[in-house]
């Protein structure tokens, strides 16, 4: 009795919760805050959905990729350049920019059925030392007047305005770039879910476990790890249109598309590998850490000053430190050590063993 | 079961998470969530011509001005490739501090005093892009300042003029800055760099009629520039380019590409790129043995590199529009006094010697100009004033008896400028013939795919 009683009162707990973001996130942020703070959280939003494709392929599939920042550029570059020199609306570019990133994902794929952890992180971060070279050689000027040699310069503002047939609460441009932004995230959680705990997810996380055993069971290896890299490329890439929409351009150097493809592992790996919203918050703490940590940075320790040019170079630094701390503290993730940590609590109040969660499956 | 209560845990752990950022996060409320929607308005319309303000709106025409205080903010690369140009923040920094102490700017009879609101973005157009939101959108600034970077002012154009901010003094020479749809830009007294061009290619006509000259230029849209002028500017004459070659504008390893232009017979080398990338070329044409009369890009005039340059920046040419604060023979002018009084006393930290810092320091004294030039203070009236300036004179480190003019048919203003020599033993710059004079002529020299791309 008072177990069914004890689950009614979190189920209750959570529906609540579940509004109470509904309406922060679908209603509050997006209609009260500056232009400023909604793009950041549509940016947020954008690495949370490509964390949440790199998730699929390193957590539940165990393929490590260094180089997602270049399926993302795919994304970005197939959306931008549609909508600029093609004047193509930017929701008809979005299954073009998912096909162009599926269908590399697939190339690159392939390879990866050959070569397996620290050699297969190297065969993705050639691929993202490639993607700026390909940029600077097929993005000419005569596509598109305004690209420099390898960027697509700011698009105009009446190309990023929300269409016509969008509700009317939806009326500037950075809203329309944070609900597209959040409805990807939305629809991304959605196909998470459902693939993990379909047949398909089992596969992904029996081929992670034991690739031998997994194949004596009739599991398809080559089939299951190159869909895992495409599907997990798609995710990317409708993530790099949805920049566009932030950020108004397209843009790649060597150093970009690398510290991006860091920053989705970075997102994955603190929110929690194998989690189906560890990526989600980790992406929400690689976007706004860097600020806060700007913001709040006293201009005096002790009786130090220190100046602008010190801060924005110690900001990362106590990123770079937070993050060692965090993995010593949480080595499972927010989302993993979280877990552990209420279960450990609920042992404790309860004074016996909760049962244990599947790996992978559960979460 | 196990599933759903699984889940339900899951669930309030991310969303207590989610909160507690969010609650970090917090900002000011969204005060209007129609402005960046505005099509047309009954926006103040200017007396002149040059800018059309009524797309303007009116509300946020005076946006960063509070009591006797002008915000201003600027984006430029602080970490990374590029953060040696934190030496300009540290001569405007010290330029500001000079002129608050003064009682600062006066604008309309009323004296006001500037903030400078700094970010960066380690010379990345996304960056720079997020920075000039939140400069425009959260700190409220009146107007971006010096913001560094071709591209990532590409980055930034339709922003600032959809919502009439002055994107003003742009740390770029590109002719882009003279496209007439985008009139609320300026580019700073960076010599544009088909004038840079043009002046080499007059200086060779002089004195080298048959050069045969080895380029070296950076993959991006700063490193064209050079390219597609110098071709356009060397046809019809007997000065042919024999090989061209580019570097990867994200890093500064040139060797390779230096030590083929070397082998292809050239007499003349052009360089192109900036920053670190100058002295490695330089240093790698002497290892090559190769002794070919060079020019290198504006943007490289700098002590310290000049030093990095070692054996080859001996005899090197460039230009600047502004005195070598490391020539003793300027020591005495009064303005570079003050120069070197003022950041020593408000950036210590600073190497005055750095041409850089002193490009800063300048840079802000045209500012000053514009501001006090300016019949109001707002934003359209502010950039009416920057595109018909009458004449700038004695800004910061101002070459002598040069004058920095725009007007509605001339929108550059670094058109006057000198042509310089390094010289290793005395480790400074001198003068080469008289100032170049080249006002109003960026337009005409510029190909016309680059001005208004």
């Amino acid at each position: 009795m008072t177990f069914e009683r004890a689950q009614f009162i979190r189920a209750a707990v959570a529906v609540v919760l579940v509004i109470v973001a509904a309406y922060v996130f679908g209603w509050y942020i997006p209609q009260f805050y500056e232009s400023s703070t909604t793009y950041l959280w549509a940016e947020a939003f954008y690495i949370g959905v490509a964390a949440m494709g790199l998730n699929l392929l390193t957590g539940y599939n165990g393929q490590v990729s260094i180089g997602h920042g270049a399926f993302f550029g795919f994304g970005m570059y197939t959306t931008a350049i549609l909508m600029e020199s093609h004047g193509w609306p930017f929701v008809a570019t979005l299954p073009v920019a998912a096909a162009v990133s599926f269908a590399v994902g697939v190339l690159v794929g392939f390879p990866a059925l050959r070569v397996k952890g620290l050699y297969l992180a190297l065969v993705t971060l050639g691929l993202a030392v490639l993607f700026p070279q390909l940029t600077a050689r097929f993005v000419p000027r005569d596509l598109c007047p305004t690209c420099g040699t390898s960027q697509v310069g700011e698009l105009a503002r009446s190309k990023l305005r929300p269409p016509g047939w969008v509700p009317h609460f939806i009326s500037a441009n950075d809203q329309w770039a944070y609900y597209v932004s959040l409805a990807a995230v939305v629809i991304g959680l959605i196909v998470v879910v459902l693939m993990v705990r379909s047949r398909f997810g089992r596969a992904l996380i029996a081929v992670r476990d034991h690739e031998a055993a997994a194949e004596t069971v009739g599991i398809n290896i080559a089939r299951v790890k190159v869909l895992a890299f495409a599907i997990s490329a798609l995710y990317a890439g409708i993530a790099g249109s949805c920049f566009v929409l932030v950020k108004r351009l397209a843009t790649a150097s060597s150093v970009s598309v690398f510290q991006l493809s860091i920053e989705f592992l970075v997102a994955v790996v603190v929110g929690g590998t194998a989690t189906v919203v560890g990526p989600l918050i980790g992406a929400v703490v690689v976007v706004f850490s860097g600020r806060w940590i700007s913001e709040s940075f006293p201009s005096t320790i002790l009786f130090l000053h220190i100046d602008d040019s010190v801060k924005n170079l110690l900001s990362p630094a106590i990123f770079g430190i937070g993050l060692i701390l965090l993995m010593y503290v949480l080595p499972d993730g927010i989302v993993g050590g979280g877990r552990r940590l209420t279960m450990s609590a609920w042992r404790k109040l309860r004074g016996r063993t909760s049962p244990p969660a599947l790996k992978g499956i559960d979460a | 079961m196990k599933h759903a209560r699984g889940e339900i845990r899951l669930r309030t752990v991310a969303l207590g998470a989610v909160f507690a950022l969010l609650i970090a996060a917090c900002g000011s409320g969204r005060s209007s969530s129609n402005t960046t929607n505005t099509t047309a308005g009954g926006g103040t319309t200017g007396t002149t011509s040059v800018i059309n303000a009524s797309q303007c709106d009116p509300a946020t025409a005076t946006q960063g001005i509070t009591g006797d205080t002008i915000k201003i903010g600027t984006s430029l690369p602080l970490s990374g490739t590029y953060s040696a140009f934190n030496a300009i923040l540290q001569g405007e920094s010290a330029y500001f501090s000079y002129l608050n102490s003064l009682g600062g700017v006066s604008v309309a009879g009323k004296k006001y005093k500037i903030e400078l609101v700094s970010k960066d973005d380690a010379y990345d157009a996304a960056k720079t892009s997020t920075n000039v939101d939140t400069l425009i959108n959260s700190d409220k600034v009146f107007a971006l300042f010096n913001t560094v970077g071709t591209k990532n002012n590409l980055g930034i154009r339709e922003t600032v003029n959809a919502d009439c901010v002055p994107d003003l003094l742009i740390a770029s020479g590109a002719v882009q800055w003279g496209n007439p749809k985008y009139p609320f830009m300026l580019g700073s007294e960076l010599v544009p760099y088909p004038l840079e061009m043009q002046t080499f290619v007059n200086y060779l006509k002089a004195n080298k009629p048959s050069a045969k000259i080895a380029l070296l230029y950076a993959n991006d849209d700063f490193g064209q520039s050079y390219r597609e002028s110098l071709q356009d500017l060397v046809k019809g004459t007997p000065i042919t380019i024999v090989k061209e070659a580019s570097y990867n504008a994200e890093g500064a390893d040139v060797k390779a590409q230096v030590t083929d232009l070397a082998a292809s017979g050239a007499d003349t080398f052009v360089l192109g790129g900036t920053l670190l990338a100058c002295p490695n070329a330089l240093n790698a044409a002497h290892d090559a043995g190769w002794k070919p009369l060079t020019y290198m890009s504006g943007t490289c005039v700098s002590k310290l590199l000049f030093q990095l340059g070692g054996d080859g920046a001996n005899g090197v040419l460039s230009v600047t529009p502004l005195l070598d604060p490391s020539d003793p023979a300027n020591g005495s002018n009064p303005a570079m006094v003050l120069y070197k009084q003022q950041v020593a006393k408000y950036q210590p930290k600073a190497d005055t010697g750095d041409g850089i810092v002193a490009y800063g320091w300048s840079t802000a004294a045209v500012l000053q100009q514009i501001l006090e030039a300016s019949p109001k203070l707002d934003r359209t009236s502010v950039m009416e004033a920057a595109r018909t300036l009458a004449g700038v004179k004695a800004a910061g480190l101002q070459v002598p008896n040069s004058t920095w003019v725009t007007s509605a048919s001339d929108w550059f203003l670094g058109e006057t400028f000198q042509l310089i020599k390094y010289n290793k033993a005395e480790g400074h710059t001198t003068a080469i013939g008289p100032l170049t004079d080249l006002n109003g002529e960026t337009a005409k020299l510029s190909p016309a795919s680059l001005l208004h791309s």
